[in-house]
């Protein structure tokens, strides 16, 4: 097996005395898309935020391409192909749509033309194109879900950092989403996301890592995650439920 | 998107603004034409900053001080004035990166204190410096001649500050559509968005403090040259740092042509409000303009051109 695109090793980050992530491991293989879960408060966006270098961590390895990155510059990370979307979704909020992806799209293409160009095709390939000259605050919140990962998309990443893009989306606007996700993949594209509900992961994940109170507890297939004891003890709650799951789950 | 239109209006004001200095013989005309260039130019330059890249200054002053005092320097130790042009800005954008290095990749109000305190350091400075001519500041030996950049009468320098106006202007426009414009506004709108797609903020905030720095310290060079005499409270106080800061934001921060506008309404309703009630000492003017001001602040808070902006906006329905 090849090296994995992302490998993180004993990744440990805290604020003052509280551990938000102590121990933290988990692969991404190139080409993947790997779901990362756990309960409220589990550290997941501290995770991400510590692998996208928005956050230093206290302890740990950030492998990325085969070359440590963890501690280094925000901006860096994003040069180096790691591009991301927020939780709360983080629009430059008096730009238009287009301007706004341009912007990610400066990062390879200096040149402002070339930028726009490629812009307007990411535009296109997220399905944004006829709301290009609208303001990113004048978007619904779908729609501004999907300005983010444009944005993302624009700097041309090798690893796309995804944090909750389904939340708070209809369940009509979560199939788009995973329409939209899959030809993410088909781009080439890896894709690690973070999602609470479960549901949304299992059919489209191969590969799911659990953390749990800022460690990692389990990782592999999202069947196995509803099996494992672990898993079940610290995300889903009582074993009454777990053997209810297992057995709806295929 | 396209630059057409913004360049066509230039071109309209250069024409304008050639014929008035070449046509005009009034001389209080032409030197509210000259003030008003210069606070749109010291507008623009306060706006690169302070609008586009959204980090307020209160110490623009002294980057005009640096151009008004390098040209003093120059002329008094016998060097040609145009020197004072690189001299200025190269002293100009040097401060502006030390008082922006610490600065600039801060949140809250760090870099506006900073830039409150580097001024009233370089003011005093000034003040106590025998070199820099202290309190009585420097009185410019009587020349003239475009080598001398001194003239009798006032139409060269509104074809000086005419010049100055357009290249800045121009500037803005080539940075309104290049990626360091991009980058501050990206800035502006969210600084942590900004960096996950891979912005500098940093680098990009100090290369455009450093330009609206150089820009400031030309306006010090043509103002020196034009009044020969310059002293610490004509070029450096605080209350010239704020009013280019009024400037820019009465404009519109941020925006094109928002600097000349706030330029335009500074000037005129300066103008007319102390010829109107003025008179020495009684301040009404003061008073007045600065109601005026409050009121714009309160109903439209973009300024006047963001307020145009937005309105075009609307009617593209870019906010719909």
């Amino acid at each position: 097996m090849s090296e994995p695109l992302l490998q993180v090793r004993g990744l440990a980050k805290r604020f003052g005395s509280l551990r938000a992530l102590d121990g933290v491991d988990l692969d991404v293989a190139e080409g993947s898309l790997t779901g990362l879960i756990g309960p409220n408060g589990a550290g997941k966006s501290t995770a991400f935020a510590c692998i996208a270098g928005a956050e230093k961590p206290s302890a740990g390895s950030v492998c990325f391409r085969g070359r440590e990155i963890a501690g280094t510059a925000y901006h860096r990370v994003a040069a180096l192909g790691i591009g991301r979307t927020y939780q709360l979704v983080q629009t430059f909020a008096d730009m238009t749509v287009l301007e706004a992806v341009t912007t990610g799209a400066l990062l390879r293409r200096p040149r402002l033309r070339d930028a726009v160009a490629h812009a307007q095709e990411v535009l296109a390939f997220v399905g944004l194109a006829e709301k290009r000259y609208r303001l990113g605050r004048a978007l619904t919140i779908a729609d501004k879900k999907r300005l983010e990962v444009a944005r993302a998309l624009a700097t041309e990443p090798a690893l796309l950092l995804l944090d909750e893009v389904m939340a708070g989306l209809t369940p009509a606007e979560c199939a788009e989403a995973v329409e939209l996700l899959r030809r993410i993949l088909a781009r080439g594209v890896t894709v690690l996301m973070v999602e609470h509900v479960m549901e949304v992961l299992m059919p489209i994940a191969e590969h799911v890592v659990v953390i749990a109170a800022g460690k990692t507890i389990f990782s592999g297939s999202a069947a196995g995650a509803v099996r494992d004891p672990a898993v079940i003890a610290a995300y889903l709650g009582s074993p009454l439920e777990h053997s209810e799951i297992a057995e709806r789950t295929p | 998107m396209t630059a057409r239109p913004h360049l066509y209006a230039l071109g309209a004001i250069v024409v304008l603004g050639l014929l008035a200095a070449f046509g005009l013989r009034e001389a209080v005309v032409l030197d509210l034409i000259f003030t008003l260039l210069l606070y749109a130019v010291l507008g623009q330059s306060w706006n690169w900053i302070s609008g586009y890249a959204g980090n307020i200054s209160f110490g623009h002053a002294i980057f005009f001080g640096c151009g008004a005092y390098a040209s003093a320097l120059c002329v008094t130790h016998g060097l040609t004035p145009w020197l004072a042009f690189p001299a200025g800005a190269l002293t100009a954008a040097a401060l502006a990166l030390v008082t922006g290095f610490p600065t600039l990749g801060l949140r809250g109000h760090y870099f506006s204190i900073a830039t409150i305190a580097v001024a009233a350091l370089v003011e005093t400075f000034a003040r106590t410096t025998p070199w820099l001519g202290k309190a009585n500041g420097f009185e410019l030996p009587i020349a003239s001649g475009w080598a001398a950049l001194q003239f009798p009468q006032k139409g060269p320098y509104v074809v000086l500050a005419l010049a100055l106006f357009a290249a800045v202007q121009l500037a803005t426009i080539a940075l309104e559509r290049s990626r360091l414009g991009y980058y501050l506004r990206a800035l502006r709108a969210n600084h942590a968005a900004a960096a996950s797609v891979g912005i500098d903020e940093r680098r990009c905030k100090l290369i455009a403090f450093a330009w609206s720095a150089a820009m400031a310290s030309a306006a010090g060079v043509l103002y020196a040259q034009y009044t020969l005499f310059i002293d610490p409270p004509s070029t450096l106080a605080l209350a010239i740092s704020i009013d280019i800061a009024l400037i820019g934001v009465v404009g519109g921060i941020g925006t094109l042509w928002g600097p000349a506008a706030g330029a335009l309404v500074y000037v005129v309703l300066a103008k007319a409000v102390a010829l109107r009630f003025g008179g020495a000492g009684k301040g009404y003017d003061l008073v007045i303009y600065g109601a005026i001001i409050c009121l714009i602040a309160a109903l439209r808070p973009y300024g006047i051109v963001g307020t145009i902006v937005d309105a075009i906006r609307r009617r593209r329905g870019a906010l719909a």
